[in-house]
């Protein structure tokens, strides 16, 4: 199974300050680091990883949240094969903000198909014991929005990160596959039908 | 000598364009190191003390006598005067010396480069040898005379290389050009050198991009031997891998390598002042102990990172340059009225340092002939000095009708005689510096540094004759490790202490602190550095930096035309005069098609062309000559490009 290792671009959106960059740390240099300056701009750590028998070579993008480093950010959204959108359990409005990263994700990635593009969504900061988002709430905006898998996660102690990150991959393999199914059906229709159209007439 | 008195014609790449830029002088016809220690007796060949000869392939014959000649010419000045030689002027070439111990160096040029830059060039090329090597004298005990050749070749032709002739007569640094991009990156880059400078074992560093700089925490005399080895490594990286060094973790396109390199007191001392000047509160001064305690530095610079303090609008703008000490090409910051850019700058903090260094030396070894020794050799250097400027400038009849001097000009005696006093005075007030220097809070020193900056002209001049002078460069060469980390193009460079690679956790901690934010500053200059650059405008015009040692210019992006050879060779003339004649504030300098303008204060030197502007030209004063008009087209014309003159 084991044949290909391919290089996944996965991109971390949301507010400033949820835990992008601490994610991201996380994940790949196992560090959780409390003096961390603001992204300016986009940042990106490769990660190789298997799952479910895939070798893949994850290259995951961090983003400025910030509002006034928006236009560094947003042209390397494009290429990416999978966002995450994320937010922190203790900041409501980081949660409503959600489906603005979405919307400027998909404007500025040029994303084809939005209804299937494979978004994962993260309430970081679970280690905080103010939550202003309750589990539910964050369940339930997933699932009006296209069936989003939700992660809670805490870079501070590790608590799901990497499962959160190897969803990812599974959503952007299963996307694969589900286009290689596809792609030779579609191949086969525009090869022919000029010929068939020569016929009718 | 004359066979190597030649013009040439260089191709410079630059981004997709190749350049052809006319070189009005060779760079340099003659570098040589001769070791006295070796020529005692009648009997010793003069080849015995020869360590190195450029061009290799002159005939020994011809070496042994220009070094034979050489050595007894400046040995009898020097004896006779009771002072070093500093420079040797023939009819059509000049030679920079250096004598230190039983050493002597020699660099010869054409007349047309100004004195000021042969001399820095010979300054630079021995202070980058000994970075990278050590001592002179243990080094050339320790390897072979070839080993040590090529790596003499190696940084004669860094220093003559890749940069433009403006880059030469200022020998200044290459920084990225500022305005093609986003001035966020270069807070970003800021940004990381400061998180890098959280681990205790971090003196300092600077980020390049292609050869140029993109920030630096250095003093610009050290970021400049840093870029010879990145340089070189950028090279050796485009060619097929030769020998590997000290590589540790290599992944991808990024990989990092540790050369050991060595540093003087003063920079050692800089660099630590200028990590305590980049504190936002005041602490006890630390850095009289060369090896500071590492404990007390950590928790020291832990509280100086961004994230602590509110981040607004205001800090983006504010905290590179005052808070962390950035050399940024930002020409912007160094204006004339801007006085936030002298005061914790990276240039003048290495003075007041090396001030403290000089003097405690000076003080220990020959307290008694200290005074007496400084005033000698800037004494004899300035009347020097002096006569080259008449015939620098005033004697060129080539090219050079009228000269006027708008500013205050002092000439001849006077000059010598003004500048022997606040040399005496400056003594005082060195000592005084000295001793201030170390009991009070680091605030006051700022300003003080300030201060210094902003004041006259000789005391500087004093300061830059005895900056690399070198009594002190070989004495004790602390040993320490230039870590450097590539991203494809991109290289953060940083000086260590010796201990860094041994250490347990600090060159991991530094490599995954740092590896997300370049590759991350990598992509975006990989991104923006494609804009094309906009019309150069009717003039041309060189802004040069003396605290940061960079240069702003709009001349390098086009083919040159004639207006552009006048004002290259018109803007050497004018540096020149500028170094010599310290209380001059404006010039202008024309010939019968072009006058350029030319203005300086302690902080900057701009020079303005405008072109085609001839036609008022009449030859004698006339209150209409469009030269006039000179002064106020360069301020407006130049604030567009960050300079401001008003």
């Amino acid at each position: 199974m084991a044949s290909k290792s391919s290089l996944l671009k996965v991109i971390l959106l949301g507010d400033g300050g949820v835990g992008k960059s601490s994610l991201m740390n996380r994940y790949v240099t196992n560090k959780f680091d409390t003096h961390l300056f603001h992204t300016i701009g986009v940042e990106f750590l490769n990660k190789d990883v298997e799952v479910d028998g895939h070798m893949v070579t994850l290259q995951i993008w961090d983003t400025a949240g910030q509002e006034r480093f928006r236009s560094l950010r947003t042209p390397f959204y494009r290429g990416s094969d999978c966002c995450l959108l994320t937010f922190s359990v203790d900041d409501s409005q980081s949660f409503l903000n959600l489906g603005n990263w979405r919307k400027e994700f998909i404007y500025y990635a040029d994303v084809k198909e939005p209804e299937t593009f494979p978004f994962v969504v993260l309430g970081n900061k679970l280690d905080v014991t103010e939550r202003q988002v309750s589990t539910e709430e964050a369940q339930q905006w997933c699932q009006e929005n296209g069936n989003y898998s939700y992660y809670e996660t805490s870079a501070k102690d590790a608590t799901n990160v990497a499962s959160a990150f190897e969803e990812a991959v599974r959503r952007v393999l299963a996307m694969e596959d589900r286009a290689e199914h596809l792609i030779p059906t579609d191949t086969v229709n525009l090869h022919r039908k000029p010929r068939s159209n020569t016929t009718c007439c | 000598m004359n066979k190597y008195s030649f013009s040439s014609y260089v191709l410079i790449g630059r981004g997709d364009a190749c350049i052809l830029i006319l070189w009005l002088h060779p760079t340099f016809n003659y570098f040589l190191l001769y070791d006295g220690s070796k020529v005692k007796e009648e009997g010793d060949p003069t080849r015995a003390g020869i360590c190195y000869f450029y061009p290799e392939e002159t005939p020994l014959e011809q070496q042994e006598l220009l070094c034979g000649q050489l050595a007894g010419v400046s040995r009898c000045v020097a004896e006779l005067s009771t002072s070093p030689v500093r420079l040797l002027r023939l009819r059509r070439s000049k030679f920079a010396v250096r004598m230190r111990e039983q050493f002597l160096w020699a660099l010869s040029s054409s007349v047309d480069v100004p004195d000021v830059s042969i001399c820095e060039f010979l300054d630079q090329l021995i202070s980058l040898f000994c970075f990278y090597n050590g001592p002179v004298r243990q080094s050339y005990q320790l390897h072979s005379r070839a080993d040590l050749s090529a790596h003499w070749a190696k940084y004669l032709s860094h220093l003559q290389g890749g940069s433009t002739e403006l880059h030469h007569i200022f020998s200044c640094l290459q920084t990225i050009d500022a305005t093609k991009i986003d001035p966020l990156l270069l807070l970003k880059a800021a940004l990381i050198l400061q998180a890098c400078q959280r681990c205790p074992l971090v003196l300092a560093g600077c980020i390049l991009y292609r050869g140029r700089i993109v920030s630096t925490q250095m003093p610009p005399s050290l970021t400049l031997k840093v870029m010879v080895h990145e340089t070189e490594t950028y090279n050796q990286e485009h060619r097929p891998p030769a020998n590997e060094r000290s590589t540790f973790s290599t992944g991808g396109q990024s990989s990092t390598m540790t050369t050991p390199v060595f540093l003087n007191p003063s920079e050692v001392q800089a660099l630590h002042s200028a990590g305590e000047l980049c504190c936002f509160f005041s602490t006890s001064r630390s850095h009289c102990s060369p090896q500071p305690d590492p404990r007390a530095r950590k928790s020291r610079l832990l509280s100086r990172t961004l994230s602590d303090t509110p981040f607004s609008e205001q800090d983006l703008t504010n905290s590179s340059p005052s808070a962390s000490c950035q050399t940024m090409p930002c020409s912007h910051r160094s204006s004339l009225s801007d006085e936030s850019c002298f005061s914790p700058s990276p240039g003048s903090s290495q003075d007041s340092a090396h001030f403290a260094a000089t003097h405690q030396s000076e003080d220990s070894s020959h307290a008694d002939s200290e005074s007496h020794d400084y005033k000698l050799s800037n004494g004899i250097t300035l009347s020097e000095v002096n006569g080259d400027s008449k015939e620098a400038v005033f004697g060129d009849k080539e090219e050079t009708m009228i000269k006027t001097i708008i500013g205050s000009v002092e000439e001849g005696n006077s000059l010598t005689n003004g500048h022997h006093l606040t040399l005496e005075d400056e003594k005082d007030q060195n000592h005084e510096d000295h001793e201030r220097h170390l009991h009070r809070p680091v605030k006051e020193e700022r300003l003080d540094v300030g201060r210094r900056v902003l004041g006259d002209s000789p005391e500087k001049m004093w300061r830059e004759e005895n900056r690399t002078c070198g009594e002190e460069i070989d004495s004790e060469l602390l040993p320490m490790v230039l870590y450097e980390h590539r991203v494809r193009a991109l290289v953060l460079a940083l000086l260590v202490e010796p201990q860094f690679p041994t250490d347990r956790t600090a060159p991991e901690e530094v490599y995954h602190s740092s590896l997300a934010s370049l590759n991350g500053l990598e992509v975006h200059l990989r991104t923006s550095s494609s804009g094309a650059p906009g019309p150069p405008g009717p003039y041309s015009f060189a802004h040069y930096d003396c605290i940061q040692n960079t240069l702003t210019t709009n001349l390098s992006g086009r083919l040159p035309g004639p207006q552009d050879r006048s004002f290259v060779r018109a803007t050497a003339l004018l540096h020149s005069h500028f170094s010599h004649t310290y209380s001059a504030q404006e010039a202008i300098i024309r010939s019968a098609g072009a006058a350029v303008y030319g203005t300086r204060s302690a902080a900057q030197e701009t020079f303005f062309l405008q072109h085609a502007a001839t036609a008022r030209n009449s030859g004698i004063p006339n209150p209409l000559d469009s030269a006039f008009a000179l002064p106020n087209k360069a301020r407006h014309r130049l604030l567009k490009h960050g300079v401001n003159l008003l």
